[in-house]
């Protein structure tokens, strides 16, 4: 039996964490301990929502800056860099062992560096056109809310491997704070982010189907259901939320599908692929969301404890 | 400027056509534009003089306007294809064309000796800037003024004839037919890779 | 040719109309006999006409459509070529004089189901609000006898119907609500225009276009192929026929194509007793209660003038002799100049970018009314025309000038126009195919209108010059759009027709198309003559609830 954290405990619990303090109590006393073969388990799942997300920017830059005409070198990068996470991802996720991978660990950070840059050109790009950080500007300058899904990729590849890192009977841990918590914060995060940038895709196309609603209403419930089982102390079953990342996981997937159909219902359909696959819905974009969905699985994994518990 | 290349070297809109950018109506006319080639409308003679016309108003760099052009304003005669207006002062287009090219020959035999195509080409030049400025002197153009022909007829359709060949389009670096296909790129300085590719010096 | 060949051979007949969403497609069409006295048959498929149609079939009256223009599929019929295209306009004969005479045919005139709007560049602007009291709120030109607030609604229903692309917030006049579908990326001509305004400090914003930024039913999505004034392929354009028409035959109206009317008859009692019509080589009757007339600014005037019998021997509906008077165009100079940078501004429709600067704003004008300005994107035989006309070249510096086609940009306005009476349609002794006198126009700009132009050349010249381009030169002659001759008022003295539509002398009359305007505004007209159209409708249901119609 665990007793409730109060909140100004996990506030405290959150400075000392920020503080770097590996030891932080309150934070780490709430959530069971795993053994070796749990731990890699986890972050091998981390590692194929990590591949999917990576093949999702791969495939989106590479046709996105395919698009700009590769204009600037750095327009490289993306899809370069997502190539390597999507590597060291599918190596993590067929890697049974419960160590880290230094080389994987290095090119997780360089991805979330390589997306965090990206930003910075693209909020950049943005404001140099005419009309500056107008809703015109936000539809068709290079896109705020794409390398999102590459720094995500990158932050829960760094955290997958310091899942794995976990003492055997330990309590996972990433940078001091409890993996489970961070994990569940960091995913539900992520699915708002990508809500943001999946909302202002779909206002531009106007909404002009109902089902363009489902990935702005759908993620956001899991989001919530997420964050309220980071924010709580109990290491309790979650069906609910468990449900809903699958659900989202589901929901990645048919937008894919949704997006396919959606080009070809554009002029010429898939005849006219040169032109419908650039300007039509982005087919490699919805996978972000299963890719989220499976890091919110592994976060569940830590937060609810082993399965036959 | 004058000797420099095309501006679109290796550019042809024709290379498009079994592509997406064309459909099948716009296959069936070009291709039958592209058939034109003599006179069903002119008689021999005016025909001679429009093609002499046609090499003034859009002179090519190797010679002879395409014979598409000429062949298309006769078209345009044939079946009477009118513009839906005309000012006061012309008649309608065919009988304007008739008179006009008559005129101009009548013009040209009384400066020059010799009907409109048998001139040098300066000779050519200065008759057609008579024309324009309205200095046109023989009673062969009775009540129709020969700058109104000029600007109406003359330069407007064979201009519009000649740009609406493939021809004048590769010159130009324009796009040409696009449908189902459109564009993509649409910024300063992008072009898509169904594009012409301009030469840069 | 073919025997599906629209322009030969009717397609809506026996009971079905072109599906014009659909490759080869059909809609079932209710049909009237010639002798069935319906309750409206309306001559003219265009903006005013279409929308009217579809209005009043929607309320319930049996409407008859009548239109001389062929019933095209666009997805089928509209090949990727300016040429071929000439088959929207309106070719039939036209004299067109005065010292600034017209250019009519393709630069304003269209003969299609649908109307001009088969071929318009889709640009919808609504009035400013104190255009339709210019001479009481402005001190120019006349009152129109309608309230701008009632206007207001009537637009919304217009863009939503053609589910406009437009900006999220309009920069210039009163609130009004979020355009249904987003505005589409801009071209580098449009781009053009923006550094320009950015330069000048004046707003500038993308351009409330009826071309669809996201699929819609059975309708594609622009792929900005730049076609859009040759017709649109892609039935992205949203326009009559492939909005207000096919809601109109669901409704259970009839359209009948290649069907011109040549004569509205009168019985003796001087009410409207049916039309004249040719189709498949025959003159025909048609009954009706109520005939409209939508044939647009110039083919309206002709029928009523046409239409001449003993109980209105100076033409119908034309007590006040202003019948074909106070016709209007828009001004519309361009400005062009050439830039470093590739515009290639044949991609995208023409006008993705405006300013209605000088539309709001009143002071440092010389002069009355407004302009706005947009973007452009001539295709190579439109653009010829202009550098053989406007620019006078020919031979070697037409075709140099013409290679450095992808390097121009140019800004063109819709300038408002004063009416004038000495600006008139009247009938030519010269016939047409049917056997009916051609119309006669006359046109010349008013002294304030040449003021306006030259306000406006001079300052979108300084704005090229600003966004970066060089060898600039203006337009001199230039015009768009038709408006007035049969224009709307309060006093029968001085106009045609009534505030519902009505004529004033002949009350089963009406007017329902661009002659209506009593004044021009600085804006593409067809948005108000939608509004106007579907405000008329409204009016028609409330007279007829009263019995009044
Ligand atoms: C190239 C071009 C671009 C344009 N761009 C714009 C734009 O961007 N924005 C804008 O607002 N407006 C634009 N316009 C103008 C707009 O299209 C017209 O103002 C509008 O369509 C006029 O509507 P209407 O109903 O008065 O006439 P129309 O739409 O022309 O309809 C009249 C119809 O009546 C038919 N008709 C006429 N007489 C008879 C008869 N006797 N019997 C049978 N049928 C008859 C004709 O065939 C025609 O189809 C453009 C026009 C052109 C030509
Ligand atoms: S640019 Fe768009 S609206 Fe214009 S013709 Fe092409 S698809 Fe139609």
């Amino acid at each position: 039996m665990r007793t409730r954290a109060r909140p100004a405990d996990r506030l405290r619990a959150l400075q000392d964490a920020l503080a770097g303090n590996a030891r932080s109590p309150a934070l780490l006393r709430s959530e069971p301990p795993v053994g070796a073969q749990e731990s890699a388990d986890v972050a091998r799942l981390l590692n194929a929502g990590c591949a999917i997300l990576a093949s999702s920017v791969l495939a989106d830059s590479s046709m996105e800056h395919y698009r700009g005409s590769f204009e600037n070198k750095a327009m490289f990068v993306p899809p370069i860099v997502s190539t390597l996470a999507l590597i060291a991802s599918l190596h993590g996720a067929s890697d049974r062992s419960a160590r880290a991978e230094r080389r994987r660990d290095a090119i997780y950070a360089l991805s979330a560096a390589a997306a965090a840059a990206g930003f910075g050109f693209h909020l950049y790009n943005v404001g140099k056109r005419d009309g500056g950080f107008c809703w015109e500007n936000f539809f068709y300058a290079a896109p705020i809310g794409a390398p999102w899904a590459l720094l995500l990729s990158g932050t829960l590849g760094v955290a997958a491997e310091r899942v794995r890192d976990t003492r055997p009977g330990g309590i996972p841990h990433i940078f001091g704070m409890a993996a489970g918590r961070l994990l569940a914060g960091l995913t539900s995060a992520g699915l708002l982010g990508t809500v943001g940038e999946v909302w202002l895709l779909h206002f531009r196309g106007a909404f002009q189907d109902p089902f363009m609603y489902l990935p702005v209403t759908l993620p956001p419930v899991g989001a919530g259901l997420l964050a309220s089982a980071a924010l709580s102390s109990k290491p309790k079953k979650r069906p609910l939320t468990r449900f809903w990342m699958k659900l989202v996981t589901v929901l990645g997937l048919a937008g894919m599908g949704f997006h396919i159909y959606g080009v070809h219902r554009n002029m010429g359909g898939w005849r006219n692929w040169s032109q419908n696959v650039l300007n039509g819905p982005p087919i490699p974009a919805p996978p972000s969301f299963t890719g989220l969905g499976l890091a919110g699985l592994a976060a569940l994994r830590l937060l609810e404890g082993p399965k036959n518990e | 400027m004058n000797n420099r290349g095309p501006r679109y070297p290796g550019y042809n809109v024709l290379d498009k056509r079994d592509t997406p950018s064309w459909n099948e109506i716009t296959r069936k006319v070009i291709d039958h534009r592209l058939t034109l080639d003599g006179p069903k409308f002119f008689t021999l003679e005016e025909w001679l003089t429009l093609r002499a016309l046609c090499d003034c108003i859009v002179p090519q760099r190797s010679g002879r306007a395409p014979v598409q052009c000429a062949a298309l304003v006769d078209h345009k005669m044939e079946l009477d294809q009118r513009d839906g207006f005309r000012p006061p002062s012309l008649p309608s287009q065919r009988e304007a064309w008739r008179r006009g090219i008559a005129a101009i020959n009548e013009e040209c035999r009384e400066r020059y000796g010799g009907a409109f195509h048998e001139l040098t080409g300066g000779q050519q030049d200065r008759l057609l800037r008579l024309l324009e400025e309205g200095e046109a002197s023989s009673p062969a153009w009775g009540d129709m003024p020969a700058k109104v022909f000029f600007k109406r007829r003359l330069v407007h359709d064979i201009a519009a004839a000649y740009y609406a060949l493939p021809h004048a389009w590769n010159e130009m670096g324009f796009g040409g037919p696009a449908s189902p296909r459109g564009y993509v790129r649409l910024d300063f300085n992008k072009r898509d890779r169904w594009e012409a590719i301009e030469q840069h010096d | 040719m073919t025997e599906d060949d629209p322009t030969r051979v009717p397609r809506a007949k026996n009971g079905r109309a072109p599906d014009v969403l659909r490759v080869g497609g059909w809609v079932p069409m209710r049909c009237f006999a010639d002798d069935e006295q319906v309750d409206f048959v309306i001559v003219g498929t265009g903006a005013g006409g279409g929308t009217l149609s579809c209005k009043l079939s929607e309320y319930g009256f049996s409407v008859v459509a009548l239109d001389v223009g062929p019933y095209w599929r666009p997805l089928e019929d509209f090949a990727s070529d300016e040429h071929e295209q000439y088959k929207l306009y309106w070719t039939d004969e036209r004299i067109s004089g005065g010292e600034d005479a017209l250019e009519l045919g393709r630069n304003n005139s269209g003969q299609s189901v649908g109307g001009s709007m088969v071929h318009f560049a889709m640009v919808s602007l609504r009035f400013r609000p104190e255009w339709f009291k210019s001479r009481s709120l402005l001190g120019y030109g006349v009152d129109w006898p309608v309230d701008w607030r009632e206007m207001w609604g009537y637009y919304r229903e217009v863009e939503e119907n053609l589910c406009l692309a437009g900006p999220i917030k309009y920069p210039w006049g009163p609130p009004r609500p979020r355009y249904p579908y987003r505005p589409h990326e801009l071209n580098a001509a449009a781009k053009v225009l923006a550094r320009g305004c950015e330069k000048l400090g004046i707003k500038w914003c993308s351009t409330p276009i009826a071309t669809l930024s996201a699929p819609r039913g059975l309708a594609h999505p622009c792929v900005y192929r730049g076609f859009c004034i040759a017709g649109c392929s892609t039935n992205a354009k949203q326009s009559a026929i492939n909005t207000w028409l096919p809601r109109a035959l669901k409704a259970g109206a009839e359209i009948r194509d290649l069907a011109m009317v040549g004569r509205v008859e009168l019985d003796a009692n001087g009410r409207v007793r049916g039309v004249h019509y040719h189709r498949e080589g025959q003159w025909r009757f048609q009954r009706a209660r109520n005939v409209v007339v939508a044939g647009y600014a110039i083919e309206t005037p002709r029928l009523l003038l046409n239409s001449a019998c003993p109980q209105a021997p100076d033409g119908l509906a034309n007590s006040s002799g202003l019948v074909g008077k106070y016709l209007m165009a828009h001004c519309n100079q361009g400005v062009y100049g050439v830039f470093d940078d590739e515009i290639r501004w044949y991609k995208a429709p023409p006008s993705l970018s405006l300013t209605e600067h000088w539309n709001y704003t009143d002071e440092g004008k010389d002069f009355d009314g407004g302009y706005a300005y947009m973007s452009q994107g001539p295709l190579p035989v439109e653009w010829s025309g202009t550098q053989t006309g406007n620019h006078k070249l020919w031979g070697e510096s037409l075709l140099r000038d013409m290679e450095r086609y992808n390097h121009y940009a140019g800004l063109k306005i819709v300038g408002e126009c004063q009416a004038m009476e000495t600006n008139t349609v009247r009938l030519a002794d010269e016939k047409d195919r049917f056997g009916l006198p051609i119309a006669n126009v006359t046109f010349a700009h008013s002294d304030n209108d040449k003021k306006l132009i030259a306000h406006a050349k001079n300052f979108m010249r300084t704005a090229l010059e600003a966004a970066g381009g060089y060898d600039i030169w203006a337009e001199e002659t230039e015009t768009a759009h038709l408006m007035g001759t049969c224009r709307m008022g309060d006093d029968p003295r001085s106009s045609v027709v009534n505030p519902d539509g009505r004529t004033w002398d002949v009350p089963n009359l009406w007017i329902c198309d661009g002659s209506l305007f009593p004044t021009s505004g600085g804006v593409n007209p067809s948005l108000t003559i939608q509004a106007m159209a579907c405000r008329i409708a409204d009016r028609i249901k409330a007279l007829a609830a009263r019995a009044e119609v």
